[in-house]
Formats: C-alpha cells, structure tokens, sequence
C-alpha cells in the first residue's frame, strides 16, 4: 500500500459544489478511472481519501489537495494521474501527483485572492482595514457558542493590485480563517454596503509557510 | 446573461449544483453544427428529474445522433425562480444555458399528475404562450410522454403532440419528419397533420369533444385523416433497443443515487388498482447477458458504488438467480453494492434473501396493499396472510429487525373491518417476532405501516370506481389510528386533498385544462410538495369554472359511459376491464399472466410472455 497526494484545481461550474458532495464526487472520478485505489475495510467499504483543507462552496482554487493509498506499490504515479485527467470533468484539472511530503497537520496558512471585480474603489479601504493593530470581532464556533476573537494574528499579509486583493489566512486543522469572515467584519466594521466578490484559493502553505506539497 | 453575472446569482440560492450543469457525462455539442435541439423537461425538482430512469434513456439516446442536442431542464426551485423572474433569466438548458425559447422541441415527462402545473409555470418561464394555439410557429413544438399522457385529455390545450407508449422509436420518427418539414419551410399544421399518422402520436388540436346535458361525455371526433384511435407504442426486443452506456453523474445527492439497469418492462400479475401493470403491457425480459453487461458498464462509466435492478417486480424476471450470481461476480470484487427493489412476497425465497443479506441490510418493505383476504383478493394482489407472515419470519431469521408495509386506504368495496386488518397484521407480525427463538438477540421489532389514498386510474379494471370522499378518507385515518395499540407499529398516511386532485386528473376530461390554467394563475406549483401545496387555491380556481372536482372524482361509471381516454388504445381492452372489475366485484382473483392468459388484448404485439410457452 502506498500513500499518493494528488493535486487539482477546482473551477468554473465546479465552485457551486460544497465540500460533502465534492468527496463522493472524487470518490466517483477514482473509481471511473480505474486505478487500484485501497478501500476501507470497515463494515461500509469506501475509497479512502483525505482532503488536506476543505474549500467553501462559491470559492474557486487552483491548489486542492487530497491524499488517498494505492493498493500496488510499483503503479506509476504518471500512469495515474493521467488516468485520473482522463476521468475528471471540465473545470477541474488533475496537475500534479507525488507521494506525500509534508503531513496535513503542518498545513498552517493559505493564500485566497479576493476579486472585487467592478467594486475596486473599495480595495483601498479595504486595505485600510486590514493595517488595524487589531480586528476584535464575534465568530461562532461550531456548538453555536459566541466568542471574541482578533483576526490581526491571523492574517500573515496581503498585497494588492487594481481589482484584488491577495490574503495570507491562518488555515488548517488548528487555526482557520475563512476569507468570507474578513470581509464580512470588513462591510461591518467600515459600514460599507456589502457588495459581490470572488474568492479563488491560491496556495496552501506550511507552517513555515512554504508551499504544502 | 454572461456567465459571470449568472453564476453570480447562482450563489444567491439554496443549492446551485441544480443549476450549474458540467457534471460528468453531460453533455456539450456545437449548437451550430446540429439541426434539432431538445429539451427534456422534467416538472419537478432536480434531485426528483435527475433520478428518473426514462430521461436517462432519452437523454443518451438522442445525444448519441449527431444532428440531436438533448438538454436537460428541471423545474427550478421557488428561491431560484424568483432570482430568474427578477433578473429576466428565461428557462435555460442545463448543458448550453441557451433559452430553451429557440429550441425546436420542449419535452416534458408527465409521471404524475401534481406536476401538471409545474409544466405550465416552466413554459411561462421560458416565454412561451401557455396554450398550444397561442404558439403559431413550427417551433419550438411543445410535446409530452409518460405514464399520464394515457389520460393527456385535462392538459391537451397545452400541449402540441403526445407520444402514446414507449419513447425510443417514435420520438425519433417523430425528430425526423419534424427535420423534413423544417428544411421545406412548412407549418406548424401541416406538420402535425403529418405527425399524426405516425403510430403512437396524438395530436390533441384534431380531435374536439361533445358533451351531453348530464356533463358526460359524448363523443371524440378526429378531424381529417387523424386516426379515429391511437394505439401505443412498444419497443420489441429489449435486448436491442437503445440503452445508456453512461449516466450524467449529478454533483449534489439526489433521490436515486445510483445505477440503475431496467431488467423488464410490464408486469405478470394484474394486481387491479395498479396502472403501470396495464399499460406497460405485454411483460418483455432482458436477458441475463444483456442486464449484466450493461449494468457493468453503468458503473465502469459512472464510478457508481451502487446498482440496483429496475422492474415493477424484481422477483418475477425469470432468470433471477442465473442475474443475481452472474453480478455477484464482479460487484463483490469491485465494491459495487447490488439494490433489489420490489420484491414480491409469494417468491421471497431463501436463497434470494441470503443473496441480498450477503450485500448490504437495511430494511424491508413488503406491499400487502389491504389488511384482510377478502380485500386483497378485490384487488388481485395474490399474496395471502401465510406468505406475509412466512415471508417476515425468514427476514427476522436473517436478522432483519424492522420491516416496511405499505397499504392502500378506500379500496373498492373496502370496510371498517378491512382497515381494522392493517391494525390486526401489524399486530401480528410485532407478535410474531417475540414468538421467534431465532430473533436478533436483545433488540426491539419496529412495524412502520405506510398507508396512501386509492386513486382509481385509467386502464385499470377499477377506472370505473369512485374514489371516497375526503371527508371519508379521513375518517378511515383516524379510525386506523384508534386501532394500533402498541408503539412497535408506527403509521403514516397522506394527506387526502391532493389524492382528490390526483383522481379528478387522472380521470378527467379536456374541460379541466381551464382549471389547470386557472391554478397556475392562482399561484399553484410544486403541488407534490407539501410546503407548497395550498388546497384553497384549487379549490378557488375549481369554482371559477364551474366545474365539480366531485363529478369526476366519487362518481361511479356505468360500463357504457364513454371515458376521456376511450379513443387511446393501450392494448388492454375495454372489455378485459370490464370482465376484471366484475371479478373484482366477486372478490375472485385471476391468475397472472404465466398461469393462463386472459385475453387482455396486449397479445397483438405477439410479444414476450404472450408468446411464452405456460
């Protein structure tokens, strides 16, 4: 058995489709392609597969990553991945497999341009905003519990050009900051009206915040 | 609309993978390199749409001619509509986000009434006029299929052209004289006037309807030289018709999210309140190659995890057990789990239930459909309280803890002491399991009873039947209710307003379109849904016409009174029927189709069981 990390971007019609149906979804381009993936051996059998960093639905990315184990130690990777192209729809692009480096529990940043498309005046502002010393707001975790939190320490620096602006998030298992949390406290905290942007996920990095490979 | 600004909106609401299409194996052709585009229409929701087999079939099979580009479209949902209204969207294709407007065919599958104004709301959306005179030109031609159209009469002023039967042939013949008359500039008249002659296509425009003083029916009158009947079509061989290679695979999770091979069409059993066992006449098997080898090549090509066998009565294809160890073969080894619907309960053997244990467990369902002999044998479904009781021992035996019965409510001759037998069969089976030394050891016995309202439907020997009265109905719940005592048996029943308005459609007459209309105009869609259904609209839009649901619904028909549906022919004469319902009437039952022929009249095809040896 070995263990493979396959590399993808995830576009175009494919954002619509939210993390839950995006894992029986890879489980079906696999299975399509024929290669000898390892199934689970509990009482339901599956394809095992593990995504390093779930994506929100409506959010493009060109760096998705997800690890699954081979059953034929000597199959060739480039042998799979172009099955794998072969197997996959338009919008999502099988780029790279290699066996896995780093541990998903490394991950500690990623990368998020946000387009403002035809709202660029607001990139300034914007900008602005995220130069605080600080940004206290509410989150709500995932009991419904309310807690004061500071989004400063967790965002490692932006750069910006005419229509977007590039985000580094503390991301993974840990720490997570969703792009749509910033601007949200953004068009609340600046009383700007909340106007339509696009999110594309760039990279994800390390904790060293070296590319996660 | 660019793509940007639309996917944009797409966001806006519950859902959007119904809306985004690109799925796998969808698919995208160059519109100008075609000459027909299609859009198959489903009225309902996409997760209802995208999990019917028959569009699957049509789909594939139009999209594998290269001068066709079949696209897929749903009923969009309320949030959604109201984002296409407010932004001017007209009704797309899935595939091309093209207004389906241009297209030159709209198809709609009509599987059950309560969709019916869904099709309006769909041809409102997509800018059309509602009614089939109000749309001069040759395209796009609005036309329909499906297990209603064999009563299209209360939406024939909707639609241009109704195909009787079975689609693979006659949809095609259909998509070339239309291809014919396109090229020479022709109307759309002259072309329908054409496409009438074609076996298994009505065109409702030529024919009008007389009426006498008491509201019945007179007459049908076919104008010109459309034929005075349409008969329905069948495909003859089912190991050579068309059938998918592939399916789109849908990104969200939809109501049948699998597989699915069709191992025979009809029915042998006649059980006398069900349509589909009439008008999909005569019974026609698959072989046991042939299922197998396409069912393989579904998941090979889907990436499925999942087939399950698709027939009225899985137990009855002939060569079950030579199917079910042919599969076993390659679904073990390839992690695909096998689904065995509709089982019968006289033929659950054994062997069968090891076969599907071995695969995957989830409860049973069992149909007894009436709750004492007497009733059971008035409807033809020959199963007796023995096979139930032996057929639940043998799954308790198997581990099985919680088993499914489905019943019907307000059968013909159906009494107080009939619906006491739902309560009375529930009882014993939850008795039989305690009395089993052999049960899962430690665990409790859960009996849920699913009770629906009988709807007497066309083609069926009960088309003459009254259905009961709302009122009625409810008052058979609740008594059904007082007599389940114990918390083992959980029931559940529908609500009886839309079973009244599923009956006046099912068997009523070309003056309801005006209804219809009428509904839709009042707000009514989604009206499966319950969140959606609003009874007081229909009943307002009823009392604009004029017209009593009660006339057509709780009537009961002489033999001789003409019905809606007369000038079809579905092969089961009305004779047989008549024959069927005096049977039913004596509480006498009749062999199925493999025992003796009855002489139901599908015999013309000289096809499948017909022409098996007994």
């Amino acid at each position: 058995m070995k263990n493979v990390r396959l590399f993808y971007s995830k576009t175009g019609r494919l954002k619509f489709i939210s993390h839950l149906d995006m894992t029986r979804f890879m489980s079906r381009i696999i299975t399509r392609s024929k290669i000898p993936v390892w199934y689970t051996e509990g009482f339901n059998q599956h394809v095992y597969m593990n995504f390093a960093l779930p994506l929100s639905l409506g959010f493009e990315s060109v760096y998705e990553v997800v690890d699954f184990r081979l059953n034929d130690d000597g199959y060739s990777l480039d042998e799979c991945l172009q099955r794998l192209k072969d197997a996959a729809v338009a919008d999502m692009d099988f780029f790279a497999i290699s066996e896995p480096i780093a541990s998903v529990k490394d991950i500690g940043w990623a990368e998020y341009r946000i387009d403002f498309e035809e709202n660029s005046e607001n990139i300034k502002p914007f900008c602005g905003f995220l130069s605080r010393e600080s940004i206290i707001c509410e989150k709500t975790g995932k009991k419904g519990k309310v807690k004061q939190i500071d989004l400063i320490p967790k965002i490692n620096g932006f750069t910006e050009d005419q229509s977007s602006v590039t985000l580094r998030l503390a991301a993974g298992t840990e720490d997570n900051l969703n792009p749509s949390l910033v601007m949200s406290v953004f068009f609340e905290q600046t009383n700007t009206e909340p106007f339509f942007y696009s999110v594309k996920r760039i990279a994800i990095l390390d904790k060293n915040l070296k590319i996660f490979k | 609309m660019d793509n940007k600004a639309f996917e944009k909106l797409l966001l806006s609401v519950q859902k959007p993978g119904r809306y985004s299409g690109g799925e796998i194996n969808s698919v995208i052709k160059d519109k100008e390199k075609v000459d027909v585009r299609f859009a198959f229409c489903f009225p309902d929701t996409y997760e209802i749409g995208m999990s019917h087999l028959g569009m699957k079939i049509l789909y594939s099979q139009f999209n594998s001619r290269e001068d066709i580009w079949c696209e897929r479209v749903f009923a969009p949902w309320i949030d959604f509509e109201k984002v296409m209204r407010e932004n001017n969207i007209p009704l797309f294709g899935l595939e091309s986000r093209d207004s389906i407007k241009d297209f030159d065919f709209i198809g709609f599958t009509l599987q059950y009434e309560m969709s019916y104004t869904n099709m309006l709301n769909m041809l409102d959306l997509a800018g059309l006029p509602l009614r089939a005179e109000d749309r001069k030109d040759l395209s796009p031609l609005v036309v329909a299929g499906g297990p209603c159209v064999c009563n299209p009469e209360p939406i024939a002023d909707f639609v241009d052209l109704f195909f009787l039967g079975e689609g693979e042939e006659v949809d095609l013949e259909v998509i070339d004289l239309y291809k014919e008359y396109k090229k020479k500039g022709a109307g759309k008249a002259d072309f329908l006037r054409a496409a009438a002659k074609i076996e298994g296509v009505y065109v409702p425009s030529l024919y009008s309807d007389e009426y006498n003083d008491d509201g019945t029916l007179k007459s049908v009158t076919a104008a010109g030289t459309a034929p005075e009947k349409i008969k329905k079509r069948i495909i003859r061989d089912l190991d050579s018709v068309y059938y998918p290679d592939k399916f789109v695979v849908p990104f969200i999770e939809i109501v049948h999210d699998r597989a699915v091979e069709e191992i025979f069409r009809g029915c042998i059993r006649g059980c006398r309140f069900c349509q589909a066992g009439f008008i999909y006449r005569p019974v026609r098997e698959k072989s046991v190659d042939t299922v197998n080898r396409q069912a393989k090549c579904l998941c090979e090509n889907t990436g499925y995890d999942e087939v399950s066998l698709s027939s009225l009565s899985t137990s009855d294809y002939t060569g079950i057990e030579p199917l079910l160890n042919s599969l076993l073969e390659w679904t073990d080894s390839g992690h695909v789990s096998l689904a065995l619907p509709s089982l019968r309960i006289d033929n659950f053997s054994d062997e069968l239930l090891e076969k599907i244990k071995h695969i995957r467990k989830n409860g049973l369902t069992f149909a007894p459909e009436a709750g004492t002999q007497r009733l059971r044998d008035v409807i033809n479904k020959n199963v007796t309280e023995e096979e139930i009781m032996s057929a639940c021992k043998t799954a308790f035996e198997g581990g099985y803890t919680s088993v499914k019965l489905y019943f019907m409510m307000g059968l013909p001759t159906e009494t107080d002491e009939d619906i006491k037998g739902i309560a009375d069969l529930g009882q014993k089976i939850v008795d039989l399991y305690y009395s089993l030394p052999e049960r899962p050891k430690g665990k409790s016995v859960s009996v849920s009873i699913s009770v629906s309202t009988f709807v007497p439907k066309p083609f069926t020997p009960f088309e003459f039947e009254p259905q009961a009265t709302a009122d009625e109905i409810r008052r058979r719940q609740q008594y059904l209710k007082s007599c389940i005592t114990t918390r083992k048996i959980s029931l559940s029943y529908h609500d009886s307003s839309t079973s009244l308005l599923e009956c006046v459609f099912a068997l009523g007459d070309r003056r309801l379109c005006k209804v219809i209309e009428q509904a839709y105009r009042n707000g009514c869609k989604f009206d499966s849904w319950t969140e959606c259904f609003d009874m007081e609209k229909w009943t307002a839009a009823f009392e604009k016409c004029g017209i009593s649901p009660e006339f057509y619904a709780n009537r009961r028909k002489d033999y001789g009174e003409r019905l809606a549906w007369d000038h079809l022919d579905y092969s089961v004469s009305k004779d047989f029927l008549i024959r069927e319902n005096k049977r039913a009437h004596n509480a006498e039952t009749t062999p199925n189709c493999r025992e003796k022929c009855m002489g139901c009249g599908a015999g013309c095809y000289g096809e499948g069981v017909c022409i098996e040896k007994r």
